[in-house]
């Protein structure tokens, strides 16, 4: 019952006009986005530049911090992006305190008098260089001098605080800390080289590359494709005939969400073959070992959970309004997860987001460090997923009983 | 006169309110979400441009939504007063509503000492978010399919949102927070043909063929 009812379902999915538009929407995200994909040449001594690097000096990242805590204590005002859109937050009294308190822990200095004299001291130290139309370039933001004894253990938890004072997307926050970025040196380059090829065997770093291109569009797509097919037996007046056949809910529920999940993945899988044939190609000709199941593991493990929740939302929330209002609720959650993301782009830093991203084929490292929290996302996600699904059969099954009926009559319409 | 209110009175009662609550939620949450106060143009067109232009989507594209149901399309076809009539007061409706909350919320943007031109910004802002709704209105009305009318010009949104203005040119819908703004009058001009052809499109088999 099951085998036939999936087939069937896979049919409608096939026959269904959304399911290729979200075919070619994903053939020209590709296109545009890997179409003209470099594979990573072997750095050579001497180049002009080799690209950035995260920095992990930890001197360096309390001194860029701090100073950068100073001039917004001082001017008492703060820029945040909690959403990825500027916000500046105004603190009261008793917040002002208690990041004053921080400096003081930090760096020694209390009250607005001292920060002015170590902002104006720190300024009047820089050389003072002029671009062509005259006007004074100053080359280096802020820096503060962490007080001695201060463990970056203690920075990291005061500037939490801070971050949490602020109400989050401040400057202070995990993901903006470890955001800095240093110019690599040829040794570096070398290094990141190594890791792409012998840690990652090549395919594994333009896996998760693929992988974060697609996934911006699939926390969003898969929605489209559950609403019209959860709509689709009420706009065709079948819903009735449907009910009163003697297939369980479960496997009715179960069987659409798994043809919709195997078709998504199709296209997906399709379109890998293409950056996976560059890169065996490029392997080949330089004696690198790569990994032939890379992108298969990237799609099932990276992506499968995203497409598992976008296309639970849209069923569940489908079968318990008969409304379209999951695509307003899956948009929402898109549209948060998309710009709260902005700033984790170069990867290694995962959280609870939809839709993790990974913007480089390198950085083995931030995403080695932090495969435990990936995974728990994904874990987390995919089980969300069931339970979504699990609830829209039994609320499938109170509608077939006649227990449960949707009825918006007298506030608006949103049907159909 | 009369016959044309009565139609906006009907779909005031019975259509708009979810959607316009949709859009008050939308625009009443953002000030959680981000800066609304003292911010720079390139931050005021940002925040218009990339969040509040999206109520075009909601408030404009379920135009046909009411004669969804094939069974009562054909009874409205088959009514003295044209269906595309009643398509183009309810669109009327909808975009006076439109201008009305964006005309809300750049006073409210203005009154923050948020620094930008406002006529300006207004009507750059306004083109897109026809934009937005007409490409939905134009999906929805030739696939008779809805959630294909949503997923349009959320789709544009996101091609946008990724680098958008190399494939875009004259009609990326973030121009003003790059300083320009002759993409607005190419986006209005495209709201105004999308909305027309989807509007006529879904008009056919009522007498206007």
């Amino acid at each position: 019952m099951f085998g036939q009812l999936f087939i069937k379902e896979c049919r409608q999915t096939a026959k269904s006009l959304i399911y290729w538009l979200i075919v070619l929407v994903l053939i020209f995200n590709f296109a545009t986005q890997l179409g003209n994909m470099d594979i990573m040449q072997k750095p050579k001594e001497g180049q002009e530049d080799y690209g950035y690097k995260q920095s992990d000096d930890k001197n360096m990242i309390m001194r860029t911090t701090l100073g950068q805590l100073l001039e917004e204590y001082y001017r008492e005002s703060y820029s945040t992006y909690p959403i990825g859109f500027y916000k500046s937050v105004t603190l009261n009294d008793k917040e002002d305190k208690q990041i004053e308190e921080i400096i003081k822990e930090t760096t020694g200095l209390s009250g607005r008098t001292e920060t002015r004299k170590a902002i104006e001291k720190w300024y009047a130290a820089q050389p003072k260089e002029t671009n062509a139309e005259g006007a004074l370039v100053l080359r280096k933001s802020m820096e503060a001098e962490p007080v001695e004894g201060l463990t970056f253990e203690r920075f990291e938890e005061l500037m939490d605080e801070a971050d949490h004072i602020l109400g989050g997307g401040s400057g202070y926050e995990e993901v903006s800390r470890k955001s800095a970025s240093v110019p690599m040196t040829y040794e570096d380059a070398v290094e990141e080289y190594r890791k792409l090829t012998e840690k990652d065997r090549l395919t594994g770093g333009y896996a998760r590359l693929f992988s974060d291109y697609m996934v911006i569009f699939l926390g969003l797509l898969p929605v489209f494709l559950a609403v019209t097919r959860e709509l689709r037996d009420k706009r065709a007046g079948m819903q009735d005939l449907i009910y009163t056949r003697k297939g369980s809910s479960v496997n009715i529920i179960a069987s659409r969400y798994l043809s919709m999940l195997i078709m998504l993945v199709l296209p997906v899988l399709a379109l890998s073959v293409i950056p996976l044939s560059q890169c065996l190609r490029y392997a080949s000709a330089s004696g690198i070992s790569a990994d032939i199941w890379a992108y298969v593991k990237y799609i099932f493990g990276w992506l499968l959970p995203t497409i598992m929740t976008a296309t639970a939302v849209g069923m569940f929330f489908t079968e318990l309004t008969d409304t379209a209002l999951a695509v307003l609720i899956q948009g929402a959650w898109w549209f948060v997860a998309v710009f709260t993301g902005i700033s984790t782009l170069k990867g290694g830093i995962y959280g609870w987001s939809l839709i993790p991203r990974h913007n480089t084929e390198l950085n083995w490292t931030g995403f080695h460090d932090n495969f435990s929290q990936l995974a728990s996302n994904r874990i987390v996600y995919a089980s969300i997923s069931i339970i979504l699904v699990a609830f829209t059969a039994f609320i499938y099954n109170q509608k077939r009983k006649g227990r449960y009926t949707v009825s918006w009559k007298g506030f608006g319409r949103l049907k159909k | 006169m009369e016959r044309l209110w009565q139609i906006e009175k009907v779909n005031l009662k019975h259509h708009v309110l979810l959607h316009f609550l949709v859009c008050v939620l939308l625009l009443g949450i953002s000030p959680l979400l981000m800066g609304v106060k003292n911010l720079t143009a390139v931050d005021t067109a940002k925040v218009l441009e990339r969040y509040v232009a999206l109520i075009g989507i909601i408030m404009l594209t379920p135009i046909f939504l009411p004669e969804q149901d094939r069974d009562i399309r054909g009874l409205v076809y088959a009514k003295y007063t044209k269906a595309s009539q009643v398509y183009m007061v309810r669109l009327a409706g909808n975009i006076l509503i439109l201008a009305a909350f964006l005309g809300i919320y750049i006073f409210v943007l203005k009154q923050n000492q948020c620094e930008f031109p406002v006529l300006k910004y207004y009507f750059g802002v306004f083109a897109e978010v026809l934009f937005f709704g007409g490409l939905g209105l134009f999906f929805y009305g030739v696939s008779d399919n809805l959630i294909i009318g949503y997923m349009a010009p959320m789709v544009y949104y996101i091609i946008a949102i990724g680098g958008g203005d190399k494939y875009l040119k004259m009609f990326y819908p973030f121009s003003m927070s790059m300083g320009k703004y002759e993409e607005k009058i190419c986006l209005f001009a495209a709201a105004v043909v999308l909305t027309a052809i989807g509007i006529r499109f879904r008009s056919v088999g009522d007498g206007v063929k």
